[in-house]
């Protein structure tokens, strides 16, 4: 540890601290305090630094660049301009892969927004037993992807438990994964329900730092529920609702193990999310440079929505 | 109806609302630990069994001896804990540097770092594996892990929790002679537990839970992790839905025990590390 050069630093407390003062001796004894914290500085940041560039820099560079060649792993790459780009949007597949996935984003993001809300303002009344109903709340969001894929695909065979309570309230058996019409919305309906607890977790956060004082004001004044919810929660919530915003639709996009051990892509593709045409395209046909394209669409569309949200995020008085 | 009454109605309409909300919420984890213990033909009884007749615990040790899970399980903790290391050390790391120095291009840093939080391994699933192929991290330990040992998420938490630490703890301990990495390891490390145990949380969940990274990097059967593995199961024998969901509460198991004990933590990291920047 750094302790070896602790002797060195003898600081004179005398007035006007100069942090020029020579301190480092391990540091060759010359750098300045405030050079020597500048290092420092950058060390500390370093190692996540390089592991990002190597990880995550170079393959986004490496995509851009593969996305005009022809690779199939074995043989070397060609370069074929852009014959990947015009490949995928001649392919109807990818147009259909680029749908599901906007049809499963909104449909995933639009009512976790709205519900996780109304969890958190049901959370944060109090109740009897409430530390106990929250942890029951939130410990959904410990649960692994691949256990509710598994256990929801139990619930959704035909002879599931989903069937089985529809059947109470008159509702006929469907089979909900293999229906072209109802698989998406199977999915959809998976996704809101784990999101629901962690946005909710977030939101909660959110309400618990409005100074108490605020609703007392509005009390005061003569506000009632609904008005106090309006002028006081929403205003201050915004940040967190911006915030809860972005990761949910960030987080839906990417949605791959469900569509995947679930459904397979089908029936007829009406679950082929787009990362999944990526994997499908890479891994499963070796078209690599192919997939690299069809990876740059769904950046932009990430980028996109990124760009979007912080414009939103500064325009709400964030920043 | 007078206001009181009414006020109270909608009380009891609320509590009425947590209550059948918390049903919805648990109501597939209870009919996967109830399933777990059923016989294989009870699982899709009508009408509804909710309960088994007697509780089949040989389920049990009947779904783990199916292919490796012994091994899956090994490979999962492996992952999620090294992961979970490389995070907490490199994201605190790198939260202290920018946050508690200043040096040239610190922003831009910053901004470089969060940017990767929109190239998740979806996006860039081709080359990151061409890259850990050139690195030789392919079908080994090494490249289940050291591809995922650093996020800009981890990096945005801690850089925001140690923000908001005194400077004068810093600068007292540098009075006092401490080097720079003590002052990490000795103040600032035993400063941000709630972060680290947030951090420690989401990193140990999303980690044991890894599986298109493990699907890509990975193709032999001894380096599978557990959600390959209960996927496979489930591919091989979609039919014993009650040796799949058997496996599937064991693979629960460790996430639901990690948030129970970081739970505190957890929701206090998150309230703490200030969503808004």
């Amino acid at each position: 540890m750094a302790e070896s050069y602790a002797p060195a630093a003898k600081v004179r407390p005398k007035a006007g601290f100069d942090d020029r003062l020579p301190l480092g001796a391990a540091w060759g004894g010359r750098l300045s305090l405030r050079a020597r914290l500048r290092w420092a500085g950058f060390l500390f940041v370093l190692p996540a630094l390089l592991h990002l560039l190597i990880f995550k820099f170079y393959p986004m560079l490496e995509a851009a660049r593969l996305s005009f060649f022809r690779y199939d792993l074995l043989t070397p790459p060609v370069f074929n301009g852009l014959l990947n780009y015009k490949a995928i949007w001649e392919n109807p597949l990818f147009h259909q892969s680029f749908w599901v996935s906007a049809k499963y984003m909104f449909g995933v993001s639009l009512p976790e927004w709205f519900l996780a809300l109304g969890l958190a303002l049901l959370l944060n009344r109090r109740m009897p037993g409430q530390p106990l109903i929250r942890l029951a709340y939130f410990l959904p969001i410990a649960m692994s992807q691949i256990v509710v894929a598994m256990v929801w695909k139990f619930m959704y065979n035909p002879l599931g438990l989903v069937n089985t309570l529809l059947g109470f309230v008159g509702i006929g058996r469907t089979n909900w994964l293999s229906t072209e019409e109802t698989a998406l919305p199977a999915l959809i309906a998976i996704g809101v329900w784990r999101g629901i607890p962690l946005f909710g977790v977030i939101y909660l956060a959110g309400l618990q730092s409005i100074p108490k004082e605020y609703y007392e004001a509005a009390t005061i004044d003569g506000a009632g529920p609904w008005q106090r919810f309006v002028h006081v929660t929403l205003p201050l919530l915004m940040p967190t609702i911006l915030f809860v915003m972005v990761m949910s639709l960030l987080s839906a996009v990417k949605v791959f193990l469900n569509p995947l051990v679930m459904t397979e892509g089908g029936p007829n593709g009406t679950t082929r999310v787009l990362p999944y045409f990526i994997y499908e395209t890479g891994f499963a046909y070796y078209r690599m440079g192919e997939a690299a394209a069809a990876s740059m669409v769904l950046f932009a569309f990430v980028f996109g929505l990124t760009l979007i949200q912080l414009r939103l995020l500064r325009r709400g008085g964030v920043e | 109806m007078s206001r009181k009454g009414l006020l109270r109605w909608g009380g009891r309409l609320t509590t009425a609302l947590t209550v059948a909300g918390l049903g919805l919420v648990l109501l597939p984890y209870f009919w996967m630990l109830s399933s777990s213990v059923k016989t294989g033909s009870e699982v899709f009884d009508l009408p509804i069994k909710w309960l088994p007749e007697a509780a089949q615990w040989g389920n049990y040790p009947d779904a783990l001896s199916r292919g490796k899970f012994p091994t899956y399980f090994f490979n999962s903790a492996v992952v999620a804990f090294a992961v979970m290391a490389g995070n907490l050390v490199f994201c605190s790391m790198a939260g202290y540097g920018l946050s508690k120095f200043r040096f040239p291009w610190r922003e831009a840093c910053f901004r470089l770092i969060l940017s990767t939080m929109m190239l998740p391994i979806e996006i860039i699933l081709v080359p990151t594996f061409l890259v850990a192929r050139e690195f030789g991290l392919v079908n080994n330990y090494g490249g289940l892990i050291v591809p995922l040992a650093v996020d800009a998420f981890g990096i945005f938490l801690m850089r925001q929790y140690i923000k908001d630490l005194p400077d004068s703890l810093i600068e007292a301990a540098r009075l006092d002679g401490c080097g720079e990495f003590g002052i990490f390891w000795r103040i600032i490390l035993p400063n941000c537990k709630p972060a680290l145990g947030a951090l420690a949380l989401l990193t140990f969940r999303d980690n044991w839970d890894q599986f298109l990274w493990p699907l890509i990097v990975a193709s032999k059967d001894t380096l599978k992790t557990f959600p390959l593995g209960l996927a496979q199961m489930e591919g091989i024998d979609s039919a014993a839905y009650h040796e799949i969901m058997a496996a599937a509460v064991v693979g629960m198991i460790p996430t639901a025990l990690v948030f129970l004990l970081f739970q505190r933590a957890f929701v206090r990291g998150i309230a703490l590390s200030g969503l808004k920047e």
